[in-house]
């Protein structure tokens, strides 16, 4: 085989590999989209149920704070006030939840939002019209500056930028030091 | 009247928070950061600071240092409401002065009972 020969193998074997990773990088971004649609569905429910909630819990909040300033301490009416209240208390750790998964919708859409970037400028990198083909050379360094961008968008996964932590375990645990 | 400053980003925890302390009798003041709670407790002087952790502009821990650097605060009580609950947060908020942490979501009735305490 001559070295043209051996060249010009080199180079088709190089933008296969080129056009692998825009496959890799086009799916990834794919399935992010159908990701980042499906949160903000998500996330219009939860919004939509949170708002119903707190238009309750507020007319119920209104009417007990006036019944509270109006009724006085001793007035018999007041174990009823408690019960109402017990309720309401109840409401304000679902409400507290609404907004605390809310916050977590919002940290993953980010995070999504960030890996797509990477992933685009991984489809962008392949755009341009290949200078000269025949070069393998050409082709690698493509591939290496498109795979950089695919590893960090794999990489947000790991971002520190985080929403609120959803611990159950110690949820509504007190220290005092 | 007992006047407390709740710091937080989410509007809807400090309603949260706000109610439950007004229905047990206490004046509520908001910041929705630690940049604003900074200003809102120079302004106003209160009884007891709770705070959020992670919030745009300043951070909790970050506004506990501040407060504690001022003569008026030196001694006021500062919790941190978060959903914050490693031992090493909890550690850094000890080393910068916080009196209390408490991990998001948070049952009324023993906020009620923390602050009852600390304010006494």
């Amino acid at each position: 085989m001559s070295a043209q020969q051996a060249g010009a193998e080199s180079a088709h074997d190089a933008a296969r590999a080129t056009d692998l990773l825009v496959t890799v990088a086009a799916s990834l971004n794919d399935r992010l989209a159908v990701t980042a649609r499906e949160l903000e569905r998500s996330q219009d429910l939860l919004r939509e149920a949170s708002e119903e909630l707190l238009t309750a819990f507020r007319g119920a909040a209104d009417r007990i704070v006036a019944a509270q300033k109006s009724a006085p301490a001793a007035d018999t009416g007041n174990a009823d006030l408690e019960v109402v209240l017990s309720h309401l208390y109840r409401a304000v750790q679902h409400i507290q939840s609404h907004d605390l998964v809310n916050q977590l919708i919002d940290a993953q859409k980010l995070r999504v939002r960030k890996m797509r970037e990477k992933f685009e400028q991984a489809l962008a990198l392949a755009e341009p019209p290949v200078a000269n083909p025949a070069a393998p050379q050409f082709w690698l360094e493509r591939s290496r500056a498109m795979l950089d961008c695919i590893v960090a968008g794999i990489a947000q996964i790991d971002d520190e930028a985080r929403g609120p932590r959803s611990d159950r375990k110690h949820a509504g645990s007190v220290d005092l030091f | 009247m007992k006047t407390i400053l709740a710091v937080d980003d989410s509007a809807t925890m400090r309603e949260m928070v706000a109610f439950v302390l007004e229905s047990a009798g206490y004046r509520v003041i908001e910041a929705e950061d630690g940049a604003q709670g900074l200003d809102r407790a120079t302004a106003t002087p209160v009884d007891l600071v709770i705070t959020d952790q992670n919030m745009p502009n300043m951070d909790g821990l970050t506004l506990v240092r501040s407060l504690r650097e001022l003569r008026d605060y030196k001694s006021t009580p500062i919790l941190l409401l978060t959903t914050e609950s490693s031992d090493s947060m909890k550690q850094q908020g000890r080393a910068a002065g916080a009196t209390g942490w408490l991990v998001k979501p948070f049952d009324p009735a023993t906020l009620l009972e923390v602050v009852g305490k600390v304010l006494r």
